[in-house]
C-alpha cells in the first residue's frame, strides 16, 4: 500500500513539474508587464525599467526560472507583486475558502445525484428516467455564473432569505458562515449534480444488463436487495472516479462563482493575478491547483478497492 | 430549513446592528497597499483619501486651497512657499499636527527608500524639485525649491501622489517599517479583510477647512457624517447591482447601461457626476499612415462628434474636443472650439493627404466603466463613410497598456484618468516620443507651450498658453479628444450627499437617512 502511495507521487512529479514549466513559460508569453501595470499612468520608462529590475524580470526566462525553481524546492513560492505578500501563505489561505465550497457541494451533489442515477436506469425509458435525464441534461447545461445571479435574485433578493453578497468564513463565526455557503454551494450542486446523474445513470445501466443481476432477479431477490446489494457496489466505480475528478478540477476553477458571491478564494485569485500579471501568484495557484488534483485522485484510487474488490492498490 | 435560515438572517441583522450607521460601498479591487502614494491604484488612493490630507488640496475646479495649511505664500522669485498650518488639528491617535510632523514626512517621502510614486516629480530634473523642508515655529513649514514651477502645489494634491498626505510618525514602527496610516482626514483606519472589505471609522475630533458649508474638491466642508465606510471588494457588476438592489451596498459605481432602470427605480438613485478625466482616440504620430496630420484631420471630421458621445456615454457625457476638461477654470471659448462634423472637407482632405484605403487598426478594450469599446465600434462606422480602412482589435487591459508604453499601435481607445491641472493633463500626451515611446505628440511647439505651462504660475498667461496649444492641436489632431470621463453611480434612496469626486469615492458629508 505505501510503496502504491509512493509510486502514485512519484508519479505525479513529471506531471507537476511539466505545470511548473508550462504555467512560468506562458504567462510570459503573454503579452502584458507586470511593472507597467503596477507603476500605473504616470511612470516613466526609467521607472518601470528600475522596477522590472528589483522584480528581476530584465533576466532571462531560463534564469528566472531557475531561480523561481530554485527557492520553491526551498519552500519559497516569492512575494506578490501587486501587494508584496508572501505567496504561499496568500494561496493555501484561498485554497482553504475554495475547499470549503467545493467539498460540500461535491458531497451533497454526489448525495442527490447517485440514488437518482441508480433510479433513472432502474426505470429506464419510465417517465421517471425521462425526468430525471432531462432535468440533468436542462442542469448541466446552465452556465454557473447565470444560476448563480438567478439563485441570488430568487432568494437574496425576492425572498430575502439570504445574503446576496459578501464572505463570512465558517472558521470565524460558523452560523454566518453557513449563510454565505448557502447560494454558492446550491449553485454548484445544481450544476454537478446533473453531471452525477447521467454518469451514475449510464454505469448503473451497464451493470443491470449483465448475467448476475439476471441471477439475482432470477432468485427471487427483491428490487431493493438487486439494486442496492449487487448493482450498486458495481455500478459505483466509474462515478466515483467522475466524482474525483469534478472534485479536483472545482478546486481550481469556481472562479466565476467566486466572483459572482464575492468569495476570497482561489479562482478570483487567480483571475485577478492574471489580470494584473502577477507571475508568482499565478505559477503557486496553478502549482496548487496541480497538486490538490493529484492528491485528490490519489485518494479516489486508493478508496476504490471500498467499492470494487476486484481492484487492489498495488 | 426557512426556519433555519430566518433565524440566522436574524442573527446576523442583530450582529448588523453595532456597525448599523456604516455606510457600505463597493470598489471593484482589494487595496494594494494602506501606505499612502507608494503601493497604489485608482481604487487604493480613493480610501486613502478619506484617511489622510495634505497641506493643500484641489477644489471642484482644478483650483489648489489651503487644506491642512491655513495659508500659504509664494516669495517673488517662485522659489519659498512657506505653509502656515490651522491651529489644533489633530492626529487619528490625538496628538496635534505640528511644523516638525511636516518636515518629518517630507524628508519620508524625499526619501528613495520610501518608494513614494511622486518622487520624481519632486526631485532634481522633475517638475518641482525641494532643495528643503524647515519648520520655522511650531506651526509654520517653508519649502524651497531650486526652480520655480506653476505646478508643486498642483503635484503635491495629486491622488497618485497619496495627496503627499502627512501622516504622524507613529504609522511608521520602530524598524522603520510601515504600520498603518495615522492621518488627519474624517475618516481613521480601522480594519482590512484582504479581498473582503475594508472598514474606517469615524474620526469624531475631525475639523474641516474653513467652508461654505459645501464639499468642494478636497477641500470645503469635510464633516463624517456617517459612525463609519466599508469599502467591499465586488469585482462583479451584477452582483454591485444585486447588492444595491437588496440594501447591502448603499452606494456604488455602476455599469452604465443600468442608467434607465436606476433612473425610474422607487428604491434607488443614479448619480451622474463629471470628472476630468479623458475618453480620447490616442494616435501614434509616427505610424506610416498616421503620421500625416490631414489624415488625422480628415478622421477627427468625419466623426459626428456629438452622436457619438452621446452613445458611447449612454446620454451621460458631453463632447469636448479639448485637452483641457470642461470643469477647469480655464476652460473656455477657445477651448470649445473643435474641427467640424463635415464629410466632404473630411474627404477632400484625405485626397489631399494621398491616402490609399491603407487599415487604420483601433485597439480597444471592453471594461465594463470605460467606454473604450462601443466609442471605437461607432467611430468605425463614422470613419467607413470617407473611406477609411478601419478595423477593430480588441486586446485585455494589460495587453493595451504594453502596446502603447510599446508605442507599437496605429490608434487606441483610450481612457485617462483625472488630472486637475491641464499641464498634468499635457504631460500623459506630449514630450520626447524617442525617450518615451507611450507619448503621443512630439511636436516641438507643443513641448514648449507644455514647459511654459509648468512654469508659469499667472492665470491669465497660462491662459494664453492653453489656448495657443488647443489651437495647435486644431490643426495636427495627434489624437481625438472625445468627452470629459463620466462617474455613474448607483445608491439607495436614503443616501444624502454625492459620494464620487473625480472617479474616487469621496464619502464625506454623505449621510444615511432612516
Amino acid at each position: 500500500m505505501i510503496r502504491f502511495i509512493l509510486n502514485r507521487v512519484l508519479m505525479a512529479l513529471p506531471t507537476i513539474a511539466l505545470v511548473a514549466i508550462t504555467v512560468f513559460a506562458l504567462i510570459r508569453f503573454i503579452p502584458g508587464d507586470p511593472a507597467e501595470l503596477m507603476l500605473g499612468d504616470m511612470a516613466q520608462p526609467a521607472q518601470i525599467e528600475a522596477l522590472r529590475t528589483e522584480l528581476g524580470l530584465d533576466q532571462s526566462l531560463p534564469q528566472q526560472f531557475l531561480i523561481w525553481l530554485g527557492n520553491v524546492l526551498h519552500g519559497d513560492f516569492g512575494r506578490s507583486i501587486v501587494n508584496g505578500e508572501a505567496v504561499l501563505p496568500l494561496v493555501l489561505e484561498r485554497f482553504v475558502v475554495s475547499a470549503e465550497v467545493v467539498v460540500v457541494a461535491v458531497f451533497l451533489a454526489s448525495l442527490i445525484a447517485v440514488p437518482a442515477g441508480v433510479i433513472a436506469a432502474w426505470r429506464q425509458n419510465s417517465v421517471t428516467d425521462l425526468a430525471l435525464v432531462g432535468t440533468a441534461t436542462v442542469l448541466l447545461s446552465i452556465p454557473t455564473f447565470w444560476l448563480g445571479l438567478l439563485l441570488m435574485l430568487f432568494f437574496g433578493l425576492k425572498l430575502g432569505w439570504l445574503p446576496v453578497l459578501g464572505y463570512v468564513s465558517i472558521r470565524d463565526n460558523p452560523t454566518a458562515g453557513l449563510l454565505y455557503l448557502i447560494l454558492p454551494v446550491m449553485t454548484l450542486v445544481i450544476h454537478e449534480a446533473g453531471v452525477l446523474i447521467r454518469m451514475a445513470r449510464a454505469s448503473t445501466l451497464e451493470v443491470l444488463r449483465l448475467d448476475y443481476i439476471t441471477h439475482a432477479r432470477a432468485k427471487g431477490l427483491s428490487e431493493s436487495a438487486v439494486l442496492w446489494r449487487h448493482a450498486f457496489k458495481n455500478a459505483f466505480g466509474p462515478t466515483w472516479t467522475m466524482i474525483g475528478l469534478i472534485l479536483g478540477n472545482l478546486l481550481g476553477g469556481i472562479a466565476v462563482i467566486e466572483t459572482v458571491f464575492t468569495i476570497p478564494g482561489l479562482g478570483r485569485l487567480m483571475v485577478e493575478s492574471i489580470f494584473a500579471r502577477d507571475y508568482p501568484v499565478i505559477q503557486a495557484c496553478l502549482l496548487v491547483v496541480a497538486l490538490s488534483y493529484v492528491l485528490v485522485n490519489l485518494v479516489v484510487d486508493l478508496l476504490y478497492p471500498l467499492f470494487d474488490p476486484r481492484v487492489v492498490a498495488e | 430549513m426557512k426556519k433555519i435560515l430566518l433565524a440566522g438572517v436574524a442573527l446576523l441583522a442583530i450582529a448588523g446592528t453595532v456597525q448599523a450607521r456604516d455606510l457600505v460601498v463597493a470598489q471593484s479591487s482589494d487595496l494594494r497597499s494602506n501606505n499612502p502614494g507608494v503601493n497604489r491604484d485608482g481604487n487604493t488612493d480613493g480610501v486613502i483619501l478619506h484617511i489622510v490630507e495634505g497641506l493643500v488640496g484641489y477644489t471642484n475646479s482644478g483650483e489648489v486651497k489651503p487644506l491642512l495649511a491655513q495659508s500659504f505664500e509664494t516669495s517673488e522669485d517662485g522659489l519659498t512657499y512657506t505653509f502656515k498650518l490651522r491651529d489644533g488639528v489633530k492626529f487619528h491617535n490625538g496628538k496635534v499636527l505640528t511644523a516638525e510632523d511636516v518636515v518629518w514626512n517630507w524628508t519620508r517621502y524625499l526619501k528613495p527608500e520610501t518608494k513614494w510614486t511622486c518622487l520624481n516629480d519632486f526631485v532634481e530634473g522633475g517638475a518641482a524639485p525641494v532643495a528643503g523642508v524647515k519648520a520655522i515655529d511650531a506651526s509654520t513649514v517653508e519649502i524651497k525649491l531650486t526652480k520655480p514651477s506653476a505646478v508643486f502645489l498642483g503635484l503635491m494634491s495629486r491622488p497618485e501622489c497619496g495627496y503627499t498626505g502627512i501622516l504622524s510618525p507613529d504609522s511608521v514602527t520602530a524598524d522603520g517599517s510601515f504600520d498603518k496610516p495615522i492621518g488627519t482626514g474624517p475618516f481613521m483606519w480601522d480594519e482590512w479583510k484582504k479581498s473582503e472589505y475594508i472598514r474606517l471609522a469615524k474620526f469624531n475630533d475631525y475639523q474641516s477647512p474653513d467652508n461654505d458649508g459645501k464639499p468642494d474638491g478636497m477641500v470645503g466642508s469635510k464633516r463624517p457624517l456617517v459612525d463609519g465606510v466599508k469599502f467591499m471588494v465586488i469585482p462583479d457588476a451584477s452582483t454591485v447591482k444585486a447588492g444595491l438592489e437588496s440594501g447591502v451596498l448603499d452606494t456604488a459605481e455602476i455599469s452604465p447601461d443600468l442608467i434607465p432602470e436606476f433612473q425610474n427605480s422607487d428604491k434607488m438613485q443614479l448619480i451622474v457626476a463629471r470628472n476630468n478625466g479623458k475618453n480620447l482616440f490616442y494616435f501614434q504620430t509616427r505610424d506610416k499612415v498616421l503620421s500625416n496630420p490631414g489624415v488625422r484631420r480628415a478622421m477627427a471630421m468625419a466623426l459626428d462628434l456629438d452622436q457619438l458621445v452621446a452613445a458611447a456615454s449612454n446620454g451621460t457625457g458631453e463632447a469636448n474636443g479639448s485637452m483641457v476638461s470642461q470643469d477647469s477654470v480655464y476652460f473656455n471659448e477657445t477651448q470649445k472650439k473643435r474641427l467640424p462634423y463635415d464629410l466632404e472637407a473630411a474627404k477632400k482632405e484625405l485626397d489631399a493627404a494621398g491616402y490609399k484605403g491603407e487599415p487604420i487598426s483601433i485597439i480597444a478594450n471592453k471594461r465594463g466603466n470605460v467606454p473604450s469599446y462601443p466609442a471605437a465600434i461607432m467611430a468605425q462606422a463614422m470613419m467607413q463613410q470617407i473611406g477609411l480602412n478601419v478595423q477593430i482589435e480588441v486586446l485585455d487591459y494589460a495587453t493595451q497598456v504594453d502596446r502603447r508604453r510599446s508605442g507599437n499601435y496605429q490608434v487606441i481607445s483610450q481612457s485617462v484618468a483625472p488630472r486637475l491641472d491641464p499641464a498634468l493633463m499635457y504631460s500623459f500626451y506630449v514630450g520626447n516620443k524617442d525617450k518615451n515611446a507611450s507619448l503621443m505628440w512630439d511636436n516641438p511647439k507643443a513641448v514648449e507651450l507644455m514647459n511654459a505651462a509648468y512654469a508659469e504660475a499667472d492665470q491669465t498667461k497660462r491662459q494664453a498658453i492653453f489656448d495657443e496649444f488647443h489651437e495647435l492641436m486644431l490643426q495636427e489632431m495627434p489624437g481625438i479628444f472625445l468627452y470629459d470621463m463620466v462617474d455613474v453611480w448607483g445608491a439607495s434612496k436614503t443616501l444624502k450627499g454625492v459620494p464620487v469626486w473625480q472617479s474616487n469615492t469621496r464619502l464625506w458629508e454623505v449621510s444615511l437617512e432612516n
